[in-house]
């Protein structure tokens, strides 16, 4: 026999449901997702321009795979994700408050914890839907001459993986980052150009206090390569462990984001 | 009648700054107007019954039940909020039924009660515009329609004529006071003592985050009577205008402008110097190029109140 979610719960997880429906509708429509749209599209214009040379040049050049991967760790997950889940994740308090729409919002029958989950739902189901798209077509732009190879698509499950993660636990992290700080997108630039970019470089257990430490622990080792520098140093967590500290940093940091805006009382003075 | 919102000592502090200082109050149905000068407390005082800051000191109850926290609450109150903000990228429609959305209702509902209020506030029209395409005034109706929207029996509107032409605060008055009409409990802010004399007789008056009187506005209409007043009138001949003010008892003072075209007078009777003045420009023919009243505002009339 399973017991059924008491009412409280079930009634939250509807407020999250609605908060997320309306923020994942608008999140959609905004000026703002066209330009990250773009944005995000880089790699994509990048494999073209690899592709275009390839064909006209009649040089045979390295293989769509190995591209493939250069391209997702070069692009998205040091840059593409990071802006996102930046401008996003921040976002999700900050825009309310500086924008003055908070009254609408928490005057509504909603717990103040569900609208920060929700929109946190809906702006990374917006961030994911964008990644997936530009990731798809690098990957068929790269490999439109092996698309039977199975193990391809394998590759592509696995990155698109990472990126979820890396958009889910940034994500989280720039959320709490917007709901406690004024000046939350220079904090966030700071964290994700500094901390991020050195920390994840430190030998030893120092290197584990990144984000992207555990997001390049699902990737394949890149020993020899222009781009290997990129992997230089990971000492890998296991894959188990790397999922579960994502998403303890995703949970924590969404707790610490639900629990500032739930207690903080905003100015929306001029 | 039943009180529908109760506050007790209630006092709210931003740090070392006075918000709101020990309000007590007891609201019923019917239209309550909030008046006071810019910064007296009154959107803290919104601010706290609608449960958005948590007093330092004190309680609010709305239908005898605790605002803070009590989200079931929210289903019942309406608020329209001072700031001239909205989602900008949304149309008219998609912002009513997104919030009628958070509210809990179903799809259907959702869009029969999005239609109902914008057809109300005479927005239909325009309702897949984007809004920031919108006037001032539809702005301001739209705020209020999404304050209606779903019904509720409580309804506050912080300083909802502000900003608005003529035309429109006519308009919104109307919707105001019909949405009074079916027995709500409706409150209105604002620092122009006429917008609230339009909507009701029973008001609030606020100063420096105390309550300084409440009860119906003949109080302070006769308060307000008695404060002497200052006129400055722009003509062609100021001190003719002039020598004939000044042998009438509620003419205090005269003073000229520093340019000679025009001339300032304090009178402690409004009406009678204004149906005087009126009276002298067009038997004299006068030609006016201006009346003002430089102290017409509720700071200069609560500063008188309160003696300073």
């Amino acid at each position: 026999m399973t017991a059924s979610p008491p009412s409280g719960f079930r009634a939250f997880l509807s407020s999250v449901g609605r908060v997320f429906s309306v923020f994942f509708r608008q999140g959609r429509k905004a000026r703002r997702t066209r330009f990250f749209v773009l944005f995000s599209f880089l790699p994509v214009a990048v494999s073209l321009v690899i592709k275009f040379n390839q064909v006209f040049s009649g040089k045979p050049g390295r293989e769509g795979g190995y591209l493939f991967t250069n391209l997702i760790m070069l692009f998205y997950l040091q840059m593409i994700i990071l802006i996102l889940a930046l401008f996003y994740g921040t976002s999700v308090c900050s825009e309310e408050v500086e924008g003055r729409t908070l009254p609408y919002l928490i005057t509504r029958p909603v717990p103040k914890a569900a609208i920060v989950l929700g929109k946190y739902a809906a702006y990374t189901a917006v961030m994911i839907g964008m990644v997936t798209l530009g990731l798809i077509f690098s990957f068929l732009v790269l490999n439109v001459d092996r698309l039977l190879d199975p193990s391809l698509y394998g590759l592509v499950a696995r990155y698109l993986g990472v990126l979820i993660l890396g958009l889910m636990a940034y994500g989280a992290f720039f959320t709490f980052l917007g709901s406690s700080l004024k000046r939350s997108i220079f904090f966030g630039l700071l964290f994700s150009f500094g901390w991020e970019n050195v920390i994840q470089y430190f030998p030893g257990s120092t290197q584990r206090l990144a984000i992207a430490h555990y997001l390049k622990s699902f990737l394949p080792a890149t020993s020899s390569g222009r781009f290997s520098f990129l992997t230089f140093r990971l000492e890998p967590t296991r894959p188990g462990v790397a999922l579960l500290m994502l998403f303890a940093i995703a949970a924590a940091f969404l707790a610490l984001a639900c629990l500032f805006f739930s207690r903080k009382e905003y100015s929306l003075e001029d | 009648m039943t009180a529908v919102i109760e506050t007790s000592k209630l006092s709210k502090w931003y740090g070392n700054v006075l918000g709101l200082s020990d309000v007590s109050l007891e609201i019923e149905p019917g239209v309550t107007g909030l008046l006071g000068p810019n910064g007296a407390g009154k959107s803290t005082f919104l601010k706290l019954i609608t449960g958005q800051i948590k007093p330092s000191i004190g309680t609010v109850r709305i239908f005898d039940q605790k605002v803070q926290n009590n989200q079931a609450l929210f289903s019942r109150i309406g608020f329209c909020p001072e700031h001239d903000s909205f989602y900008e990228e949304m149309t008219g429609w998609a912002f009513l039924t997104s919030l009628l959305k958070l509210q809990g209702f179903s799809g259907s509902e959702i869009r029969s009660r999005a239609e109902e209020a914008l057809d109300i506030v005479d927005l239909s029209a325009d309702k897949d515009r984007l809004i920031r395409a919108y006037s001032r005034g539809m702005r301001q109706r739209l705020k209020f329609a999404q304050a209606i929207a779903h019904d509720p029996e409580v309804v506050i509107l912080d300083e909802p004529l502000s900003g608005l032409d003529p035309l429109g605060k006519r308009k919104l008055i109307r919707l105001i006071k019909a949405y009074r009409e079916e027995g709500k409990t409706v409150i209105v802010s604002s620092h122009v003592l006429p917008e609230i004399e339009a909507l009701t007789r029973s008001i609030i008056l606020i100063h420096q985050g105390k309550v300084f009187a409440k009860g119906d506005i003949h109080y302070i209409r006769d308060l307000i009577e008695s404060h002497p007043h200052m006129v400055s009138v722009r003509c062609a001949d100021p001190r003719g205008l002039a020598g004939q003010l000044l042998g009438e008892e509620y003419v205090l003072m005269v003073h000229f402008g520093p340019d000679g075209k025009s001339v300032l007078v304090e009178t402690n009777n409004r009406d009678k110097f204004f149906a005087l003045l009126l009276s002298l420009l067009v038997k004299n023919r006068i030609e006016v190029e201006e009346i003002t009243s430089p102290d017409d505002n509720l700071q200069a009339v609560f500063d008188y109140l309160v003696g300073k």
